[in-house]
């Protein structure tokens, strides 16, 4: 209406935020147990005491703004944020935060580390052909646990230059400190390690946007530089081994950079609502670190390396164009199209290798620098049937090129069709199904044999694969019921019926239910359950002939749950609790032409976990949280059940246990807020 | 038909009836800054209208009986076409350098921005790491399900969120919504570790990550998608130990074998993701 003019608008009952607030929360927990799964990513994997520190502040005034939050101060997953700026001119942020990576700490190892990048045992090893023969084992192990802890640093902000232009700039560090584990082998034996970690990674992103009415463009550059602290590892060998000839060394991740300049960009035409965006990067990638010798091992005459550095080159191009447009009444289109390139242009150099520092094995053999191309097509489009009834149908097309691979050139056509069907107001159907068919131009078993492999082997994700799929997705909110209901389901089906060995088939299925309730305006309920089963099916050849062994694996998991929450169930008191089951299950069962079929004993790992919270709201000012915490986990991996540091003949293990622990948490915390935004003068 | 009419007092006229906490709550946010000229509340601007429409016909006088004419509502139960809701919220929101919305998965799907938004609130937990998970797995049922497995990404602790690894706005990269260009470019912004070059490549692990590790969750430790040597299996059939079927006799109480227990296959091939050394090519060094 003409006589509207927004800029006579008072806005006097609009409460616009001006000054400070804050709330600090200071708390204590009580963690009753040691156990590392627990404390992954959360830092409570010791039992005792732990003091907590978090909270947030704001401050505003007249666009200006200025943000904090902190979390989990006291603990290894701490993070500490601050950003601010004037709104709509510039802005920038900083922050901190530790991830702490728990793997295990039943482990214990011989090994110390006398510098990060060396392992040396322990004085008087007795050294055997056998795990058995380590008379000292016992009395030489020390408890090691494997865990390691990221650190990440962020900085960055952005600058309005005008309506049309906005700069940008992002810097991420990352370190990661602690302890893995790698295997050091030595031919028929092997020792696991833990190896010092010791890395960094920076991230740098840089751009410009461009925005003038329907055309927005941006332009930008990537650079990520990793750089490893420790890049060799050398240790002594606890096995039987000639005088002088203990030392085995294995190279470590190298330092590597990558570069990346994007241009991207949309265009949005009046007519038809058609949108066409694109993007276009190229990126090059580079590793040249100094190589380690052939090997440690001062008995073996080693020729000379070919280049002391690999001076290793990627290059990557990926360029993408999507259209999308509306060109009939309830009709929309797309059509997209995406090329990704990996281009190793890393020369191709003899090597000599010396096998596991013991003896030279007399053969050159080329580096495979591998690079491949993939072309995307995707055309699909959609019409409104009916106002409830929506009907989508698509064709999808990839095409992959590699090198040095078995399969030069592979295509995979597919096509799906989905139904979308919001029947009444409380009722709404997702349905998408389709199939898809993979092919490859020939599997040259040349290449294979040139890798030694049987030439009956079809490596699944090279193989010729024929898909099947389809998912369902339904709500239903009944109508006056303060209840709904969502379930989806999804199958897919993968056969290889042209792979004689390897990958036969797979199958994954999965369902979920979910029902959330507002039983009254205080309290609301839900519950939930769902299953995922993964069948694969496998295919071998001991004899290096036709199959003459198969593999049948089953992944299954179930999860249940459930929680309610409670508002003001005293005075000012709310209680919120979420509870979770989940039971995976794997099965094996090997079928060979010598011993028939056997089963190996089914994997469980069971996980309940209950966590409740009790606010108390005592004043505008302060509030308390009551929590408690507990979880249970059990596994029976066989992989590592029983097996001490000298199960195995040839292997000196850590004597990893498998997961089983009960650990409950409580904790206590208070919540103050200090000041108050308070409205400003509009 | 008239265009219809925005309200006389803009803002005002609004918080005349709709004066609840939670409305109230957008003025902690960055639309409700008036010194933004962009925001919603920026001089000259439509304020609530400029989201919800033109107010005019909705807050006039209703007869006895007659339905007051509805302004744009947001979310999931709006009755508003989500087209609309999203054209709204895209008007200002295209214009950023992150957002390749058009074509992209949710727009595809007809995702609503206020499906996994909630513009009034001040702390949005779709824009909380904590939280945002949650939000995502409202839809996404089986990546809730499988970041429960035994083996996941820590989003259960509330230390990792998806948009660590997908840009819900669109990439331009086809439907998965990566961060970055491909899968491997996403997952080498945490573990550059493994992009190299390295000297001795392994060819699956520089095209595709995923061939061999399912990042939302597995029952198998390392997030790999079958248990260990049957996995490495699938691939290698070259004659001697790596074509041999291992069986339950291999187990820790029955003849312990190196190739079944403990890091099974890496208990020597250590280098899976590749190695630079130059006696590396098997990957054991």
């Amino acid at each position: 209406n003409a006589q509207v003019d927004p800029g006579e608008w008072k806005c006097e009952f609009c409460p616009f935020t001006s000054g400070y607030d804050a709330e600090v929360d200071v708390g204590a927990a009580y963690v009753s147990d040691d156990a590392a799964r627990f404390g992954n990513a959360n830092g409570y994997d010791e039992a005792g005491a732990y003091v907590d520190l978090g909270g947030e502040g704001h401050y505003a005034n007249d666009g200006y703004q200025l943000n904090w939050f902190a979390e989990d101060l006291g603990l290894a997953s701490r993070v500490f944020e601050i950003d601010g700026g004037h709104q709509g001119s510039y802005g920038f942020y900083l922050g901190y935060s530790e991830l702490p990576y728990r793997l295990f700490d039943t482990t214990s190892t011989v090994y110390t580390a006398s510098a990060p990048d060396s392992l040396t045992l322990p004085s008087g090893w007795v050294r055997a052909n056998q795990t058995s023969g380590f008379t000292n084992l016992a009395s030489s192990l020390v408890p090691q646990n494997i865990e390691s802890d990221r650190k990440n640093f962020t900085a960055g902000g952005h600058f309005l230059a005008s309506s049309n232009f906005r700069f940008y700039a992002d810097y991420r560090h990352l370190e990661r400190d602690g302890v893995d584990m790698v295997s050091g082998a030595n031919f028929t034996q092997a020792s696991i390690l833990p190896r010092v970690l010791d890395n960094e990674t920076d991230l740098i992103d840089l751009g410009v946007g461009y925005s003038n009415g329907p055309l927005n463009l941006s332009l930008a550059w990537l650079g990520s530089f990793f750089t490893n602290n420790v890049t060799s590892l050398t240790w002594e060998n606890a096995f039987t081994a000639p005088a002088g000839e203990e030392l085995r060394r294995m190279a470590q991740e190298p330092d590597n950079d990558f570069q990346q300049l994007s241009l991207s960009g949309s265009y949005r035409f009046n007519a038809y609502a058609t949108v066409i965006a694109f993007s276009a990067s190229m990126g090059q990638g580079g590793q040249n670190d100094s190589l380690l010798p052939y090997t440690i091992n001062p008995n073996i005459a080693a020729a000379a390396l070919p280049k002391t550095s690999l001076d290793g080159k990627v290059d990557t191009s990926n360029y993408a164009v999507t259209l999308t447009a509306n060109p009939l009444p309830k009709t929309r289109i797309k059509l997209a199209y995406r090329y990704d390139e990996r281009d190793n242009q890393t020369a191709q150099v003899p090597w000599s290798r010396v096998i596991v520092d013991s003896f030279a094995s007399g053969e050159t053999e080329l580096n495979t620098p591998y690079s491949f191309k993939r072309m995307q097509l995707n055309a699909s489009g959609s019409y409104d049937l009916f106002d409830d009834l929506r009907v989508s149908a698509g064709y999808d097309r990839t095409d992959l090129d590699r090198s040095f691979q078995e399969v030069a050139s592979q295509t995979e056509d597919s096509g799906w069709a989905r139904v979308k069907w919001q029947t009444t107001e409380w009722l709404s159907v997702n349905a998408k199904g389709g199939a898809s068919s993979r092919d490859i131009d020939r599997y040259d078993t040349t290449v294979a044999a040139g890798l030694g492999q049987n030439p009956l082997m079809r490596k699944y994700n090279l193989a010729y694969r024929y898909r099947e799929f389809g998912e369902l997705m339904a709500s239903i909110s009944p109508m006056n019921l303060p209840v709904s209901v969502s379930l989806s389901a999804l199958w897919a089906d993968d056969s290889y019926t042209r792979s004689t060995l390897g990958m036969t088939g797979s199958t994954t299925t999965h369902w979920n239910l979910e029902l959330n309730w507002a039983v009254s305006a205080r309290a609301s309920v839900y519950v939930f359950g769902g299953e995922e089963t993964i069948e694969a099916d496998q295919a071998g050849s001991e004899a290096f002939a036709g199959p003459d062994w198969f593999a049948n694996h089953e992944d299954d998991f179930l999860i249940l749950g459930g929680g309610l929450q409670l508002a003001k169930l005293w005075d000012n008191t709310d209680l919120r609790l979420d509870y979770t089951h989940t039971e995976g299950d794997t099965r094996i069962a090997m079928t060979t032409s010598a011993s028939g079929r056997s089963q190996f004993p089914s994997i469980d790992t069971t996980l309940e976990s209950l966590r409740v919270t009790v606010n108390h709201k005592r004043s505008e000012k302060l509030e308390l949280d009551l929590s408690l915490r507990y979880e249970s986990f059990d596994s029976n991996d066989w992989a590592i059940a029983g097996v001490e540091p000298d199960t195995i003949p040839t292997v000196l293990s850590l004597g990893a246990n498998p997961y089983d622990y009960d650990v409950w948490v409580l904790g206590l915390s208070i919540r103050y807020r200090i000041g108050a935004a308070k409205p400003a003068t509009p | 038909d008239a265009s219809p009419e925005y309200s006389r007092k803009g803002a005002d006229t609004c918080i005349g009836c709709h004066d609840e906490q939670a409305t109230l709550d957008l003025f902690h946010t960055r639309h409700g800054v008036p010194s933004d000229p962009r925001s919603p509340f920026g001089r000259g601007q439509l304020q609530c209208e400029a989201c919800h429409g033109p107010g005019g016909d909705h807050a006039g006088r209703v007869r006895r009986g007659e339905e007051r004419p509805p302004v744009i509502r947001f979310g999931k139960d709006s009755e508003t076409d989500v087209l609309v809701q999203n054209g709204k919220c895209l008007g200002c929101h295209e214009e950023s350098a992150d957002f390749a919305w058009h074509g992209s998965g949710h727009d595809d799907n007809q995702v609503g921005c206020a499906d996994c938004h909630q513009v009034h609130n001040a702390h949005d937990p779709v824009r909380a790491t904590a939280s945002q998970p949650e939000v995502c797995f409202d839809c996404h049922q089986q990546q809730h399900a499988q970041s429960l497995k035994p083996y996941s990404h820590p989003f259960d602790e509330g230390k990792m969120d998806c948009s660590g690894c997908h840009n819900p706005h669109g990439t331009g990269t086809t439907n998965t919504l990566f961060v970055r260009q491909t899968l491997n470019d996403t997952c080498y912004e945490c573990h550059a570790e493994k992009r190299g070059p390295y000297l001795w490549e392994h060819a699956p692990v520089v095209e595709d990550c995923s061939s061999c590790h399912e990042p939302h969750g597995s029952n198998n430790p390392g997030m790999v998608s079958l248990r260990g040597p049957m996995l490495c299996q699938t691939c290698h059939s070259q004659a001697g130990h790596p074509s041999i079927p291992r069986e339950a006799d291999g187990l820790a109480d029955a003849a312990p074998s190196p190739y079944l227990l403990a890091r099974n296959c890496l208990n020597c091939h250590t280098q899976v993701h590749g190695s630079n050394h130059p006696s590396g090519s098997k990957l054991m060094r």
